[in-house]
């Protein structure tokens, strides 16, 4: 059970998140379309954990990642990736990242994820 | 794939192996237990072959498959290095140079090599009778890790240090996507635990994705197994994680041959073997680039030279500093270029060891020779050109000079033969000398033979020293050995070998003492394109001298002109030196009968010398020697021709062609 901030510029993938976290008992405290709009929220709401997808306008995951550390340096993170994203996932990772997912979620692999990372 | 584009550098290599190959052969030849040397040629031989497949040259492969084969055995103790290994390896190296040296010309690389390796095959199989006992361990599954001696290192100090060393293997999901970025994470949680030493595959590889969906680890650390499982199952994606201690002995079934011999000598062996060559930084160019970059510059140095000429013109100073200070740097710029040009004659000297084992044995003489100066430099054309001249010289001192070992004996010498090969460079030249202790030259023999064959007349040859009786063995059809054999003695060589150094701008003499053994001294010039001369007038022409044969200028008098036998002399201290006038030589037309011819050009070529009547200097000027094409080879007495500033065209003299 813990507080969590969505972080997708596609209201359909928050949607699902949203949608899967909440059957797995977790709070959805908030929603973020974008990186800046993340780390604002972030700092707003201190959520427990955050998704954070990669490619985003205003701000891509990995910028916001190392925002939010300097916000709080054990800030919870968990990256939602597409395919092909190795690169950058292993950015974000360095960046502070705890873990990640890759699109197309399943509940189990979402919920491996958060169990691990709280 | 294409691999055009990495066959120049796929030749150079094999070379290189090919040569280091070659070189520890001898090495293993005088040192049979020396295991390192056999692991030496054995990672040559590896690397050859993996470089031949990839590059589609099934022979090459194919033999160097095989060779590896004995040699791991032998580098694992189950064969015994013998003469025999090192003859057929030795003549398995031979195929592959000709192999080699045919993809070079641009042929298929093809050779039958059935024959060398079923003898390969033979002694890898023949001897496997007398096999060591000591029973091969079946290779372990649980241990894939081959160390290196640095790697071994870490691991045998960790565990002096209380730390242990576990072997990690971490199956990830299988449906597990992002594999590489995954194992990121499972190496930056190991990384605070501990120092990892080495992975399967690669961290290459890994961080590329490049395995299936596991990898394996090795490293040191404090923490217990559990502790460390539960740190990658911290993990997301991971499937299972086996954690197992690692100890050397487990991964000395796979590299015993390299624990070995350290654990053997540890580290008194402080001569670092061969294929740790020292390291500096180079870059392969390809030749024709700086033979280019060359051309352009003696562009430069034409254009540098009518510069020079106007600013003597214009008489503007600011001008003059200019062009002085360009020609400064010109001037070193030309030094670096031609010692890029530069290598050392090592590169020919390399072949010879292994030729004079060779020829030793099928004279059954006992040869040892002995190589200095290997590390002396010249300029790229000449080491192209002098390999033959000098194959033939040795062969001639094995087969003509040292004599057969009962010979020896009888006249008092040891059994073993000497020959020594020696370079070094002396003024604007480099010397190499092939010297024997054999018999030393017949003067009789040649004398007669010289005779017999028209070139001497039987009284000239009283008047002859011994030095200059020595010198016909170079006349062409002469050959002194009573019996031709295999090696050499065909009657075509010496001749041939003389005009080859000659055509290189250099000369040869023998020198030679019976009973004490003889000398041949190759002289050959540092560079073969620029040239330093004195530019003189003859009449309205304009010729240069090259000034390293030059011995003096002077002017002269009518009057110290003496005749001898109709030909003009002059005293030059106390020596009576020959005149030969460039006009009538070079049949210049007199435009200007006042003209007198009377300044001299004294050139020496060896101890003798001439004068060279000319009408006047004009100075020393660096030029550039440009040929004069096929159309015009083998003009009498020019060498070349070259540029000058106000764009006329200067013949180069040869001074060589005008002493006799």
């Amino acid at each position: 059970m813990a507080n969590i901030l969505i972080t997708d510029d596609a209201a359909f993938m928050r949607m699902q998140m949203k949608d899967i976290l909440t059957k797995l008992g977790h709070q959805v405290v908030g929603e973020a379309e974008n990186g800046q709009d993340a780390v604002e929220k972030y700092q707003e709401l201190q959520p427990e954990l955050v998704t954070m997808d990669i490619t985003m306008p205003e701000m891509n995951g990995v910028e916001a990642v190392r925002e939010i550390k300097k916000i709080n340096p054990d800030a919870k993170i968990i990256m939602c990736s597409a395919m092909g994203q190795q690169g950058m996932v292993v950015e974000a990772i360095q960046a502070g990242a705890k873990d990640f997912i890759v699109k197309p979620f399943t509940p189990d692999r979402i919920k491996e994820s958060v169990e691990k990372v709280l | 794939m294409d691999t055009n584009q990495y066959i120049e550098v796929f030749l150079d290599e094999s070379r290189e192996h090919l040569q280091s190959v070659n070189d520890n052969l001898l090495k293993l030849e005088k040192q049979p237990e020396e295991l390192t040397i056999v692991s030496e040629i054995f990672r040559s031989a590896h690397t050859l072959k993996g470089m031949a497949a990839t590059m589609g040259f099934e022979d090459v492969a194919s033999l160097t498959h095989q060779m590896e084969n004995v040699l791991d055995k032998i580098r694992n103790g189950e064969l015994v290095v013998t003469t025999e290994v090192i003859d057929v390896t030795f003549s398995a190296i031979e195929a592959l140079e000709e192999m080699v040296e045919s993809i070079s010309n641009g042929n298929d690389g093809k050779k039958d090599v059935t024959e060398l390796v079923s003898k390969l095959e033979k002694i890898e199989n023949g001897s496997s009778t007398h096999e060591l006992h000591e029973s091969t361990p079946s290779k372990t599954s649980d241990t894939l890790f081959e160390m290196d001696e640095y790697q071994s290192t870490i691991i045998s100090q960790a565990a002096e240090q209380g730390y242990q060393v576990v072997q990690i293997t971490v199956q990830l999901n299988d449906d597990c996507i992002l594999k590489a970025a995954r194992a990121y994470m499972v190496f930056e949680k190991l990384e605070n635990k501990g120092e990892i030493v080495q992975t399967i595959p690669s961290v290459e590889e890994i961080e590329e994705g490049n395995f299936e969906q596991d990898f394996s680890l090795l490293m040191v650390t404090k923490e217990t197994n559990t502790d460390i499982e539960k740190v990658i199952h911290s993990v997301s994606e991971i499937n299972q994680v086996e954690v197992s201690e690692f100890t050397l002995e487990k991964a000395n079934n796979n590299e015993k041959q390299e624990s070995k011999p350290e654990s053997v000598t540890p580290d008194t062996n402080t001569e670092a073997p061969q294929g740790k060559q020292k390291q500096s930084k180079t870059i392969r160019v390809n030749l024709e680039r700086i033979d280019n970059l060359m051309n352009l510059f003696e562009e430069v140095v034409i254009d540098r030279s009518r510069l020079e000429d106007l600013a003597q013109k214009l008489k503007e100073p600011e001008l003059t500093e200019t062009i002085e200070n360009m020609t400064r740097v010109t001037e070193d710029m030309q030094g670096l270029m031609l010692s890029m040009r530069m290598v050392p004659v090592e590169q020919v000297f390399n072949r010879f060891p292994r030729m004079v084992r060779g020829l030793a044995k099928e004279l059954e003489k006992e040869i040892n020779l002995e190589i200095t100066g290997a590390d002396t430099e010249l300029d790229r054309t000449v080491i192209d050109e002098i390999g033959d001249p000098l194959v033939h010289l040795i062969r001639n001192s094995l087969d003509h000079g040292v004599e057969s070992p009962a010979k020896r004996r009888e006249s008092g010498k040891p059994e073993e033969g000497n020959v020594s090969l020696r370079a070094f460079h002396s003024g604007n030249h480099v010397f190499i000398e092939i010297e024997d202790d054999g018999a030393g030259i017949n003067r009789d023999k040649v004398e007669a033979k010289a005779i017999e064959n028209g070139l001497l007349s039987a009284e000239h040859s009283e008047v002859l020293s011994d030095e200059e009786i020595y010198q016909l063995i170079f006349s062409s059809g002469f050959s002194t050995a009573d019996q031709i054999s295999d090696i050499s003695g065909r009657g075509v060589g010496l001749d041939v070998v003389r005009s080859k150094i000659e055509s290189l701008g250099g000369n040869i003499i023998v020198e030679s003492e019976p009973g004490k053994g003889s000398k041949f001294s190759i002289q050959l010039p540092l560079t073969l394109s620029i040239l330093s001369t004195l530019l003189v007038n003859v009449q309205d022409e304009i010729y240069a001298v090259p000034l390293s044969a030059i011995v003096e200028t002077m002017l002269l008098d009518e009057t110290q002109i003496m005749s001898v036998q109709g030909q003009k002399v002059i005293d030059f201290r106390g020596k009576v030196v020959p005149i030969v006038s460039l006009r009538e030589i070079f049949d210049v037309p007199r435009q200007d009968e006042s003209k007198e011819e009377n300044a001299v050009v004294i050139i020496h070529k060896g101890d003798k010398m001439a004068g060279l009547l000319v009408d006047s200097f004009i100075g020393q000027k660096e030029v550039v020697l440009k040929s004069l094409g096929n159309y015009l080879r083998d003009v009498f007495a020019i060498s070349g021709a070259t540029i000058l500033g106000d764009g006329q065209v200067s013949l180069i003299i040869d001074p060589n062609a005008l002493v006799k």
